[in-house]
């Protein structure tokens, strides 16, 4: 079973996707800000976040450039309510993005996708 | 082998390498060169570094602009036999330094960028120092600028191997030095690698030797001489199209096992300034006129190398006229991947007339492309790029099953 972080500021996103995730197979474990964030990475070791590219305190995109530094191969979806992020270089290092909706299936699609990229070692 | 070297600081070791290769550069090497110690000496004058040379018996006196760049870094001078051109060739004796010299990381610049300014040293280097394998910098382009690597190349290094490296074939980069071990054994040594494959080639066995990849954001156009697009276009792609298929046999047993591709890592994040991209003028009449007249040429070898299905649909996008006309990227996914494996099936002098056939094909695709992104933004084009490519990643089963 894959274990997917999910990483965004607002509990009913982190309800919303943990349990329809949950409800499809998937471990979900959930974050609220991306505060010591690479220390849960570490410890969790999960097999794909999401997360979220706005949060009050923290920007998704310099942690996805954290993330990506450390954690070469992580697969991470950036979750977003706007795709004008596409502007800022630094959402290329993401393995894809999905804009936030009630329903996931663009999501579950993408989680899949990312999971299945794994390149031969 | 070089065939000639001068090493008048009689260098044995270097923790960075910049090599310059050269053709007849002997106006710009002296700049190129005094940039490159102005970064070397301002972010890592801790290191011993060395800016290496890489020539081609210029004639025009680019040995003398290079030694009397004014520079604190020691020098190193190498070039190939005479009469021995081509950018490879020049590469292959740098590599030969790096791995005399067991550098730990080694820049390559052309020599004619006329914007090179010295953080562009400290972009390229800092990830190889942070454990980065391969670098390829990321420039500001217009949507029209080096439609090659947007048509053809990166969408298919992407899907077949894995990772998504935007310009895989800038003809500049960074390497850890021992990465030199992985090009000097490569079994894949061809004349086109030798000439302009050489760029694909580097970044096909570094993605191979599954090292980790970084993309540096340059944040500034790749400003260089101004060259005629259409001046040395079929040899520039007959040669980056046969690197590329050639490489495919090679690496066969890995790319059948990748499914779909991941991000690299992205260096250069923090540049403020962003220059906007240069402009380039692209004319949809020639575009379509060198695919109509290829075509006829053409025609003849996708008759005996194509199946019937891929030709009818090439007669029928010939038919549209300007104005509709449009190759699918499913098609033109479809044609790249048959006529790799074709060109592995036959041998010379029909590998050739395979790639030259596939020119007019390239062009159309141009076209295709020029006429979806019209009145796009860059930032739209590029997204339209990814979408192409994620088309290329779903046909790659097509490629599997024939290839198997």
């Amino acid at each position: 079973m894959a274990k997917l972080l999910v990483v965004d500021d607002e509990e009913h996103i982190r309800l919303l996707y943990s349990e329809e995730l949950k409800e499809v197979g998937y471990e979900v474990i959930t974050a609220e800000s991306g505060y010591k964030l690479l220390e849960t990475i570490e410890e969790e070791k999960p097999d794909l976040v999401i997360l979220d590219i706005k949060m009050v305190d923290y920007n998704g995109l310099d942690l996805l450039q954290d993330i990506r530094n450390r954690f070469y191969d992580l697969p991470v979806i950036l979750s977003t309510a706007y795709d004008t992020f596409k502007e800022d270089m630094k959402s290329i290092a993401a393995d894809f993005y999905v804009v936030k909706s009630f329903d996931l299936t663009e999501l579950k699609k993408k989680i899949a996708m990312a999971l299945e990229t794994r390149l031969p070692t | 082998m070089a065939s000639y070297e001068e090493n008048p600081q009689g260098i044995t070791k270097a923790d960075i390498v910049v090599g310059i290769p050269t053709l007849n550069e002997a106006k710009t090497v002296g700049n190129t060169t005094e940039q490159c110690a102005r970064g070397l000496r301002e972010y890592f004058g801790n290191l011993n570094s060395v800016i290496v040379n890489c020539d081609n018996q210029s004639v025009d006196g680019t040995k003398d602009a290079f030694f009397a760049a004014r520079c604190d870094i020691p020098r190193i001078y190498v070039s190939t036999q005479p009469g021995e051109t081509g950018k490879g060739n020049n590469l292959r004796n740098l590599f030969e330094v790096v791995r005399r010299l067991e550098a730990q990381a080694v820049v390559v610049l052309e020599a004619d960028i006329s914007n090179l300014a010295p953080q562009w040293i400290k972009k390229l280097v800092e990830p190889i120092l942070k454990g980065i394998g391969y670098v390829t910098p990321l420039y500001v382009r217009h949507k029209y600028e080096a439609t090659l690597s947007s048509s053809v190349i990166y969408p298919l290094t992407r899907c077949l191997y894995g990772r998504r490296v935007r310009q895989p074939n800038a003809g500049d980069c960074a390497f850890k030095g021992s990465l030199v071990d992985a090009f000097l054994g490569s079994p894949v040594w061809t004349d086109a690698v030798r000439n302009s494959g050489i760029d694909i080639w580097m970044t096909t066995i570094a993605l191979n030797a599954r090292v980790p990849v970084s993309q540096c954001f340059m944040g500034t156009p790749k400003v260089h001489r101004v060259k005629d697009p259409y001046a040395h276009l079929s040899s520039i792609f007959r040669q980056i199209m046969s690197a590329s298929f050639d490489l495919m046999g090679v690496y066969a047993d890995f790319w059948r096992l990748v499914k779909w591709s991941k991000p690299t890592a992205l260096a250069g994040t923090d540049t403020e300034d962003v220059e906007s991209p240069l402009p380039v003028d692209v004319n949809m009449n020639r575009l379509y006129d060198r695919f109509v007249q290829g075509f006829e040429g053409a025609s003849r070898v996708w008759e005996k190398m194509f199946d019937q299905t891929v030709c009818h649909k090439l007669n029928e996008i010939r038919d549209m006229g300007l104005q509709h006309f449009s190759i699918p990227t499913q098609t033109w996914a479809r044609i790249l991947f048959d006529a790799a494996l074709i060109y592995h099936r036959v041998e010379e002098p029909q590998r050739t007339d395979l790639l030259d056939s596939l020119l007019p094909l390239y062009l159309g695709r141009v076209l295709t492309f020029v006429k979806k992104t019209e009145r796009m933004s860059v930032q739209q084009a590029e997204d339209y790029v990814e979408s192409e490519c994620t088309v290329f990643e779903e046909c790659k089963p097509h490629l599997i099953k024939i290839w198997e």
